[in-house]
């Protein structure tokens, strides 16, 4: 019975992964629409704030770094369909993981099978969630004896068992290699733990400090249940219904109204990852935009789907960072909801490197090919409405994992270097890049140096800007850090970096940000450069590995930035004087030791004219992506 | 313009007066309590390029009423306490001082890494916060500590007279030095001042380890780069006021309200100056916890409606939260103890238009100048003001005491071309019930927000509602939010002048020590607090409060091992820190920690990460007059009757003199009562009642 229950929920999703997202059937059930769309935006705002409360509280009461600095959570509010009413995000690219998972739930549990007082748990990636750390935690809200609405909170966690600490095996041969997997489970029933399941997950975690993790954020579902029941009581179910059906309908409505505003046509973009953490080359994501009146489809038809790979974006991943794209090129108060979801007709062919067969390995292809799914948006749509093109993602490869027993406690201690570094943060039209990451990552606060050594033994001796690694442009990508970062003990370095051959683009004729460098065991005598494959890297005491991580994309055309700009650059030494006259053509007198440096006019104008003339016959420096389209 | 009438004084050679000024964006509002307690409140237009003009003008004005000169006044005032936004100014046009940084060796780009933060995660063109010191100010010098303190890398001197060398080229005169780690050990930052005072001659230098003593080094860099930048603007805007209030006879120290609501000296103050930063809304609250105290009201919201904001504190027990977590202020992160104020731009002078077919209020406002259109000061833009003009809440010939005539003409005029036209509205009062409601419902937006971010519901917390505009708006806010009560002090325009005659001095002292609590140094804590205890005490005494006067809370700062945000635990007791104290401290942790966020780790040895001390100087402080009771109807002190717009309709409305109602009288709504410097608005359905200590208890 539960086997059947089961496949008829993979069918489902099959069929969703196959065309557009559409709606569960439970969806067409008629509702009372709502005539008062003042109360149903009060109603909005107390959901958001409901999201909100549910959010803080884990930030507030988490034990792990990466969930009480880092806000890697989202809160959700669902309908009993599932269907997502209001959110509050920490990061845009998972606030999707909440949705499929908890419709499989209703799927599998059926009519009555979820009662007041549960607490359910998923992590599948094969059932609708992203990869296994992120758990979701879901509580459904019952008022009048009818289940109403679900207050769903998902979060990163810093272990999920498996072949590798950290959450991370980025070489699992499968799924079942990564960590456990639970599609959906209760560890509240009825308002009652059960012992015997968190035992269990506990169990199964490495990290010692995973139950406070849990029971955080249980706390949160528990209480985000508790206020949404109020907000039931004061309103009544229909009303509250009626609202969802409101904001959908009014999400959808701004969504379409902007899609309308970008040129009909059909864009079409090429991405590559370097190599999957297996060294298999060039990983490839073809997109296609169809934009046609107020409607958009993206079709990943044409993606990499070599068997042999290693590196998979789920479904629920890959519509994601679609969506997290999409939303960073509209205005930001159009309500992210089901619908502005529900209006992207995505294609993802199953089997390609964005819908894996089930039960290949996914934990290195969440970010990769995962992240370039934005980028090859970005770079698609950068064809027609350039200004708002700015790809939201980051070239990271994984986060470097430091594993080894702390010599203050006598403990495994894991080191996620969730610290405060800069990466990737293109240009845009109007604006360099600037601060550590683009802003969709805005909320994931990083640690500091004086927080995480006085907590593991390391030391973070180097974070400052890498001048000239920001891609040129009319406006200049952010610069990347030279992260340079010391083991106290003998430590384990466990990496997989990307982003060397193909780093972030630049849009609009700017240049490509500079590429990722990682060096290992600097300041010993067996230093090396980390290649195509991830490893495992034994540090001696007193050994630093030395991560120089690539900076944004530029945006238009360098030879247009005003020389001042750029002479403010070289002052601030994020442009160096060879650079000035090389990439942007502005030349340079006097000296940046004494600061006295000025522009030279009339070579400027000389040079610039020169190189002008070389671009247009044809001589333009090509980027990483021309040369591989080419 | 009295609050009351006069009593007959009896001020002899040696009583006392005192004076509160606090500057706000439009309005300086002035509190003058005479030696016999009787209270006169005043209002002047800010100054904005020099704030002490506009107060000498408060004083001066306030010399005049009493029929003194002022030099007279001053030599008889024993208490000046004053609030300023000159820091919030200087951060608003960022134009402090040139300022540079110096920090260790790989760490100069803190500041623009802002640990990833970011305000808006959906726009890709937001751009970063205005540079206090650019990349070519900052720079790094080899030196080192680890997280005990121990050197692991010895300061190098000749980088840090080179950095100092190119710091003089760019002509800096004030310099921020953080050092990693500087909060267990100050010897390299204090040696960099020692280097400074023969390299960079004049210039004012600001140590992490003294401005904020505590990790982590992105809000340490934040906050003293912020001190750096506002200090010498703050020390002579400090030493002019002082120079010219002792030139016209003030003997006593200057005192100044600080952002964690408490006073101290204006020397105090001149070498930490981010502690007025954002001292604003403090007055304010504290004002409104002596009121809510008075009505035996322990937990409300208080929310104070000015020219240009809307502030929104929830008080719980009768106290302000003071909180140094997440605090972000003009985008730069403040670290220090603040009373936990949120702001949304609203307020009467908060600008309408339409754009695009929507109506936007504010968050532009017209401030003092140009000012409302009614005004008649060269406003051209229908404000929040206007439209209550417009409305019938205000009015036009009985403004500002009478001392200002509105221009109802020019304020219909332009509702009607700016709002009504382009929003295709039938009359201009619909254009300015618009506008009524579209400020209401950002400010009730605010009030939702922070009781949230409680976890409470705003509809069980009474209103305190101050502030030059608040009486007007309080009981339709309150209305909007299910509030069922709401207290308007008579005094409610110039408020927060009165608060902080009601505050007492306080110094607040952290000491980093991050251990696991149960291996925690007995001898180590009781140095720690002793050594706070002697540094507070000096400060306290050096402004001139005896030893005697002085209350010390001891605070502790825990956390579970991993968290990032601990929570500050009362720790009873003076003297010695011993066993019992450390016991009861963990255990005090776990308890407050489950009442917080519902759960407690007693398998989990909490971390200790700081300690903290509170110093109070209690001082006497000024009782509020009586208002006599009075058992007759209150339409004795009915002085007239307009139409004002209610509920989509003109309604006939009985006008009420604030000054003639007594105590136990009730007004029913609809109605207008209107206060020498303001009017409360009672709403149909609503009714008012004055008690004896001249606060309004609206009943919805």
């Amino acid at each position: 019975m539960v086997k059947s229950r089961r496949k008829q929920a993979r069918k489902k999703a099959r069929a969703r992964r196959d065309g557009a997202i559409t709606r569960p059937a439970s969806a067409a059930r008629r509702r009372t629409p709502s005539d008062d769309p003042v109360t149903a935006e009060i109603i909005r705002g107390a959901m958001e704030t409901v999201a909100f409360e549910m959010a803080t509280h884990v930030s507030l009461t988490a034990t792990t770094p990466i969930l009480n600095q880092s806000n890697e959570r989202n809160a959700t509010v669902l309908d009993a369909r599932g269907c997502l009413a209001a959110l509050s995000v920490g990061i845009p690219q998972f606030m999707l993981s909440s949705t499929l998972p908890v419709k499989f739930a209703l799927e599998f549990f059926g009519e009555g099978g979820l009662n007041e007082g549960d607490v359910l748990l998923s992590n599948d990636p094969y059932h609708g969630g992203g990869h296994l750390p992120d758990y979701n935690i879901y509580a459904p809200v019952f008022h009048d004896g009818e289940m109403v609405l679900i207050a769903s909170i998902q979060c990163h966690h810093a272990d999920t068992g498996g072949g590798a600490p950290g959450g991370y095996n980025v070489d699992a041969p499968d799924i079942w290699a990564e960590g456990v997997r639970f599609p959906a489970i209760k560890i509240f029933d009825r308002g009652e733990e059960r012992k015997d399941v968190t035992y269990m997950l506990a169990t199964n975690n490495r990290t010692p400090t995973f139950l406070g993790d849990l029971r955080a954020q249980v706390g949160a579902a528990q209480l985000g249940a508790r206020r949404l029941k109020e907000v039931c009581e004061r309103h009544g179910n229909a009303t509250v219904r009626g609202a969802v059906d409101y904001m959908v309908e009014y999400a959808k409505r701004r969504f379409r109204a902007e899609v309308a505003s970008w040129p009909d046509g059909v864009y079409e973009s090429d991405t590559w990852v370097d190599h999957d953490p297996k060294g298999n080359e060039d990983i490839h994501v073809h997109c296609k935009v169809t934009i046609e009146g107020p409607s958009i489809t993206v079709d990943f038809t044409g993606s990499d789907d070599r068997p042999e790979i290693e590196a998979y974006s789920t479904f629920g991943n890959t519509r994601g960072y679609v969506v997290a794209q999409l939303a960073a090129m509209m205005p930001s108060d159009i309500p992210k909801n089901e619908g502005f979801f529900d209006s992207i007709d995505l294609i993802v062919p199953e089997g390609c490197c964005l819908n894996p067969p089930e039960g290949r390995s996914v934990a290195a292809g969440t970010h990769h090919p995962g992240t370039e799914v934005g980028e090859a948006i970005a770079k698609a749509l950068a064809q027609v409405v350039p200004a708002r093109c700015c790809p939201q993602v980051y070239k990271m490869g994984m986060p470097t994992v430091i594993f080894g027993t702390n010599p203050r406690t006598g403990k495994t201690f894991i080191d996620h270097s969730v610290d405060t570094f800069a990466a990737y943060c293109g240009a845009v039209q109007g604006q360099d890049g600037w601060g550590a990451m683009n802003v969709s990552f805005g909320n994931l606060i990083r640690a500091t140096a004086e927080i995480n050594e006085s907590i593991f033994p390391v030391r973070q001796l180097w974070r400052d800007y890498e001048t000239d690694s920001g891609g040129a442009g009319e406006f200049r990508g952010g610069c990347g850090s030279l992260y340079r970062k010391q083991m106290l003990t003998p430590s384990t370095v466990y990496t997989y970096v990307v982003g060397k051959k193909y780093p972030m683009p630049g849009i609009a004729g700017g240049d490509d940000g500079a590429s990722n460098k990682l060096l290992v065991r600097v300041g010993g005598e067996h230093v090396s450069e980390v290649g195509d494959l991830s490893e495992r890297v034994l540090h001696e005491a007193g050994e630093c590995y030395e991560y120089y991580y690539g900076g944004g994309g530029g945006w238009g055309d360098p030879l247009d930035r005003p020389p001042e700009k750029v002479l403010d650059d070289v002052l601030d030494e994020y442009v160096s004087i060879e650079a000035a006259r090389d990439r942007y053509g502005v030349v340079l007198k006097g000296k940046l030791e004494n600061l006295s440096l000025k522009i030279d006019a009339a070579a400027t104008t000389r040079l610039r004219k020169n190189m002008r003339s070389a671009t247009r016959a044809g001589a333009r420096k090509p980027t990483t992506t021309d040369a591989k389209a080419s | 313009m009295a609050l009351r009438k006069v009593k007959t004084t009896k001020q002899g050679a040696n009583a006392g007066y005192r004076i509160g000024i606090d500057v706000g964006g439009t309005f300086t509002d002035l509190v003058l309590v005479r030696p016999d307690r009787t209270i006169h409140l005043d209002k002047t237009a800010t100054t904005l390029k020099d704030q002490s003009v506009g107060v000498l003008t408060g004083l001066r004005r306030l010399a005049k009423h009493e029929g003194l000169s002022l030099k007279v006044l001053l030599e008889r005032t024993e208490r000046i306490v004053h609030g300023t936004t000159t820091a919030d100014n200087t951060m608003i046009q960022m134009n402090g001082a040139v300022t540079g940084l110096i920090t260790s060796d790989g760490h100069r780009d803190e500041i623009e890494l802002r640990r990833g933060f970011k305000e808006d995660i959906w726009d890709p063109s937001a751009p970063p916060p205005p540079a206090i010191a650019p990349r070519r100010r900052r720079i790094g010098v080899p030196e080192r500590l680890d997280f005990e303190g121990k050197v692991v890398e010895k300061l190098d001197e000749d980088a840090v007279r080179a950095a100092m060398r190119r710091l003089k080229l760019q002509k800096i005169k004030s310099l921020a030095v953080v050092f990693l780690f500087s909060f267990i050990n100050p010897k390299h930052e204090r040696r960099v001042r020692e280097i400074a005072k023969k390299e960079l001659p004049g210039v004012d230098v600001s140590l992490s380890c003294e401005v904020m003593p505590r990790a982590p080094e992105f809000e340490r860099t934040s906050t003293t780069l912020v001190n750096a930048f506002v200090g010498p603007k703050i020390k002579k805007y400090l030493g002019k006021l002082e120079a010219s209030l002792r030139k016209n006879g003030y003997r006593k120290d200057l005192l100044l309200i600080q952002s964690n609501g408490g006073l101290m000296t204006a020397s105090y103050v001149a070498d930490k100056a981010v502690t007025v930063l954002g001292s604003g809304p403090a007055g304010g609250v504290i004002g409104a916890c002596k009121v809510a105290a008075d009505a035996k009201v322990r937990d409300f919201i208080s929310v104070d409606m000015g020219g240009t904001s809307y502030d929104v504190c929830l008080v719980r027990g009768g106290k302000p939260e003071v909180t140094s977590s997440w605090n972000w202020h003009h985008r730069y992160l403040i670290g220090l103890p603040m009373v936990d104020v949120q702001s949304v731009g609203a307020g009467g002078g908060s600008i309408a238009s339409v754009v695009e077919g929507a109506l936007h209020v504010g968050p532009q406002s017209a401030g003092a100048q140009p000012g409302p259109i009614c005004y008649g000061r060269g406003g051209t833009q229908p404000t929040v003001t206007d439209a209550n003009l417009a409305l019938g809440y205000l009015d036009p010939g009985y403004f500002y005491g009478g001392e200002l005539e509105l221009d109802v003409d020019s304020v219909t005029r332009a509702i009607d071309e700016q709002i009504r036209r382009p929003l295709g509205l039938r009359t201009v009062e619909e254009a300015a019930h618009g506008i009524f409601r579209m400020v209401n419902a950002s400010m009730a937006n605010a009030i939702r927000r922070v009781s949230a971010q409680r976890g409470v519901d705003p509809r069980d917390m009474p209103l305190v509602a101050f502030g030059g505009n608040g009486a007007v708006h309080a009981g339709m806010q309150a209305a909007e939010l299910g509030i069922g009560s709401v207290i308007i002090p008579k005094s409610a325009p110039t408020f927060s002048a009165l608060g902080l005659l009601l505050t007492d001095p306080t110094v607040h002292e952290t000491r980093a020590y991050i251990t696991s609590a149960d291996q925690a140094d007995l001898d180590r804590i009781s140095k720690l607090y002793a050594d706070m205890e002697r540094t507070a005490t000096r400060s306290l005494k050096r402004a001139g409060f005896a030893p005697k006067e002085i209350e010390h809370t001891r605070i502790a700062h825990l956390c579970y091992p991993g968290q990032t945000f601990d929570v500050p635990i009362p720790v009873p007791g003076r003297g010695a820190f011993t066993r019992r104290d450390r016991d009861g401290l963990i255990e005090a942790f776990h308890r407050t920690h489950e009442e917080l966020h519902t759960y407690a780790s007693r398998d989990q040895v909490p971390i200790l990460r700081a300690v903290g001390l509170e110093a109070t100087a209690h001082t006497a402080k000024p009782e509020i007059p009586r208002i006599p009771a009075s058992s007759r109807p209150a339409s004795v002190a009915r002085k007239g009757r307009r139409r004002a717009y209610f509920d989509g309709k003109w309604h006939p409305t009985p006008v009420y003199d604030g000054e003639l109602l007594r105590a136990r009288q009730t007004v029913q709504g609809p109605a207008i009562i209107e206060e020498p410097l303001t009017t409360v608005v009672i709403y149909p359905g609503q009714k008012a009642r004055l008690d004896t200590l001249g606060n309004y208890h609206l009943t919805l």
